[in-house]
């Protein structure tokens, strides 16, 4: 039951990251892509109506967190206080550039939202990087379980480490590099003309940039946390989230090749799903590991709420996220196509 | 007591709760309208209600996005600020936390972002049904966050295990009997809010003699409806809230009304300043047996005063809690004088041309956000010094981890956001009211 609802915690997650992963990726590229007024409003309206509900996926994530592992959430985000902080405000200036960013039509205005659009895009891929990179290094859990973390003290790895060091910073970029390929490959599918063009040579580089960081965040992993690879060659679901990174990125470069949008679009989206997968089947059953001593760290079991909780919301969470596809599906439906 | 962190993570927490319900109240409250305005304009001869829809559908459209903003940062404080809170008490109140995310969230941000593209791009069928959508995702958010303060009110369905909570009976929390009447009494006064706002607008409009039937239209369905809601706000929810708090908080109670004394035939104050270190009411207004009437149903009823507690089960502010549901109940009592008032005009067809009362009902609008603030502040500190009644004290739910250094480091963030964040708001919503609606 605890292992079923990691799963669907990791799900959650990664499904946030999928699907609201392209409307950052896109506000990365914006300013980059976009040249005139009319284009960055056609990047924004690619975004379409469901933006929203790709972010609150996020919101859902926090909510099987407290439900099922409420002592995991308790320590983590009072642990990463100033960090989620952080990520409020960039989620707050994000949601406001978007809703009011095209209510005036004013030079000023316009190009105003753009920046802040662009800015809290890059700084939530930036973060979300970061904060993989701090649940794969792991915190600096005491026994009390309660862990107080600094935004950077020597950008070290061991011992008593901060948000930021050199590790959790290369996940940082590499994570603005996968998301910003993943938007360039969604622009490319939602857009037209010459916003198309320019969307594809960004997917070709940024992808590039991928594949050319990946090798060096893996082999930075390996010296941070080699136990991770153990347990991901031990687990069958790794496994299949391998074979699904394997998939993705074969369907993302015929794709790419072969001007086939959607089919690189649903690549991307299983490479990045099956990335994180098989770091979350890694990391099981920790879910936050302590530097300072691996007894230390928080396990999923030792974090979750008892059977008959975890039994209860069972009943009522998959119903719901099943209903919450229905309609997303009925609005896409009228809203799919090029802008 | 600023040095103490317990201060701090309670004053963010008031702060950007209190700034968030502003948003929420207004849309809750007016997703009513514009359900029936949507309907209603596509009917044969709908016209004036569908220019009613779209106009409002805008201003909808900006008081959301406010409340989405201003809202994910209350989920995060669960855990950042309340970290020992959610690890004492997650077990149980997750369920209805990650519920609102799933039912209520995934249903709302699916259709507002459809419902904003109009009915050009969607169609009538589908227009209506974004939103149906909407207005049902915002009111069901609304029930799951009262059914988790709810469970602070007065915890029932669960069980200690380990030194925490978790699930006993998930039907029983459900329904707890404190969330159906707190969720009544709480639709109702955001219905009333949404109402003033509407007849605000119409009042503006018919004063500068502009966009006529538009004005009238909205005079009359915002009159209607927050007459109704009004008084659905003191009789039957704001009558049974009472009597929970009655019979489960009675120290709560006698904060509320500034009693100190115990014993039947308890007066109810009208105005007075609470005077805590005399333990008396300064300058007291009252009227006799009206506190054990409203209370017990009888005159006769015996409501026990703060001094038969001990002082430490006694809320931690007492002044502020007697203000707040003062302020609140006197500023629900007023709607009703000045709605009654406005529905005999309107029913005589004068509403609309008698200057006086359109002036009030223009300046009227900040008044119910006050009173719901209030009324929120009452439930809030009638509640003190419990975290969960009790159960849990409010001193121990803090994230012990979080300094008070950091706090007020956000703290001080927030402010100048949200302050700009107002200005925002004010200022694209005043431009929607200058625009005017187009029929």
């Amino acid at each position: 039951m605890i292992g079923l609802w990691f799963a669907l915690l990791a799900f959650t997650l990664i499904l946030f990251v999928v699907l609201d992963g392209w409307n950052i990726g896109a506000g990365v590229l914006h300013l980059f892509l976009a040249g005139t007024e009319d284009e960055r409003r056609r990047v924004v309206a690619a975004l379409g109506p469901l933006w929203s509900w790709h972010e609150v996926w996020l919101v859902a994530a926090g909510g099987v967190f407290v439900l099922a592992f409420p002592r995991v959430m308790a320590a983590g985000f009072a642990g990463f206080y100033l960090a989620l902080w952080l990520v409020l405000w960039a989620f707050i200036l994000r949601g406001i550039a978007l809703e009011v960013g095209a209510h005036l039509d004013d030079p000023l205005w316009r190009s105003a939202w753009h920046t802040v659009f662009a800015c809290a895009s890059l700084l939530l891929a930036l973060l979300f990087g970061v904060a993989l990179g701090n649940v794969v290094r792991g915190v600096p859990i005491p026994a009390s379980g309660q862990f107080s973390m600094a935004l950077f003290t020597t950008f070290d790895v061991r011992g008593d480490v901060g948000l930021l060091d050199w590790y959790t910073l290369s996940v940082g970029i590499f994570a603005t590099a996968l998301l910003a390929a993943h938007g360039a490959t969604y622009l490319r599918l939602r857009t037209s003309g010459a916003l198309n063009l320019r969307a594809t040579t960004a997917a070709h580089l940024t992808w590039g940039a991928v594949a050319l960081l990946f090798p060096v965040v893996t082999f930075e992993t390996w010296v941070v946390r080699p136990e991770l690879f153990a347990g991901i060659a031990a687990r069958p679901a790794a496994w299949l989230a391998l074979a699904a990174v394997a998939a993705g990125v074969f369907m993302l470069s015929s794709g790419l090749r072969r001007a086939s949008e959607s089919r690189a679009l649903a690549g991307s989206s299983a490479t990045i799903a099956g990335l994180l997968a098989s770091a979350a089947a890694g990391i099981f059953p920790d879910m936050l590991h302590s530097t300072l001593a691996p007894h230390f760290s928080l396990t999923a079991s030792a974090g979750a709420t008892t059977a008959h909780g975890l039994r209860v919301a069972l009943v009522w969470w998959p119903a719901a996220a099943a209903l919450s596809f229905v309609y997303a599906a009925v609005v896409a439906r009228r809203t799919h196509g090029k802008v | 007591m600023t040095t103490d962190p317990a201060f701090w993570h309670r004053l963010q927490f008031a702060f950007t709760v209190t700034y968030h319900y502003l948003f929420p109240q207004l849309t809750m409250g007016v997703v009513g309208f514009l359900v029936y305005w949507t309907w209603r304009g596509q009917q044969p001869g709908g016209e004036p209600a569908a220019a009613a829809a779209r106009f409002w559908t805008r201003i909808f459209g900006l008081t959301f996005a406010l409340g989405v903003v201003t809202g994910i940062p209350m989920e995060f404080q669960f855990g950042t600020n309340w970290g020992a809170f959610s690890d004492y008490a997650g077990g149980i109140i997750g369920q209805t936390l990650a519920m609102e995310g799933m039912f209520a969230f995934l249903l709302e941000s699916a259709f507002i972002g459809a419902l904003l593209l109009g009915a050009e791009r969607l169609g009538p069928r589908l227009h209506l049904a974004a939103a149906i959508g909407v207005a049902a995702g915002s009111w069901l958010s609304g029930y799951f966050i009262i059914v988790t303060n709810a469970f602070m009110q007065r915890p029932v369905g669960h069980l200690v295990t380990d030194g925490r909570l978790a699930v006993a009976d998930i039907g029983a929390y459900l329904l707890n009997e404190w969330a159906w009447i707190e969720f009544a009494h709480n639709q109702a006064a955001a219905l009333v809010t949404g109402s003033f706002a509407v007849a605000a607008v119409g009042a503006f409009y018919a004063l500068r003699g502009e966009h006529l039937p538009q004005a009238r239209l909205y005079l009359k369905h915002g009159v209607l409806a927050g007459l109704v809601a009004s008084v659905l706000v003191a009789f039957p929810t704001g009558d049974a809230q009472a009597k929970i708090v009655a019979r489960y908080q009675e120290p709560a109670l006698a904060a509320m009304e500034g009693r100190f004394e115990s014993g039947p035939m308890a007066d109810i104050t009208l105005i007075g300043q609470p005077n805590v270190a005399e333990r008396r009411l300064d300058n007291p207004i009252r009227v006799p047996g009206m506190l054990s009437f409203l209370a017990f149903g009888t005159f006769h009823g015996d409501v026990r005063g703060l001094a038969a507690f001990p002082e430490n089960e006694w809320p931690d502010n007492i002044e502020l809690l007697y203000y707040a549901f003062h302020v609140m109940a006197g500023l629900g009592t007023l709607f009703i004088g000045v709605l009654a008032l406005a529905v005999l005009l309107q029913w005589r067809g004068r509403l609309a041309t008698w200057r006086p009362l359109l002036w009030v009902l223009m300046l009227a609008f900040p008044f119910p956000f006050i009173a719901n603030t209030a009324g929120w502040m009452t439930a809030e500190l009638g509640r003190q010094p419990w975290l969960i009644y009790g159960l849990f004290k409010t001193s121990d739910g803090i994230s012990h981890v979080v300094s008070a250094g950091n706090v007020v480091f956000t703290l001080i963030g927030l402010c100048g956001l949200y302050f700009v964040l107002g200005l925002l708001y004010l200022f694209l919503v005043g431009r929607e009211i200058a625009h005017g609606p187009h029929a």
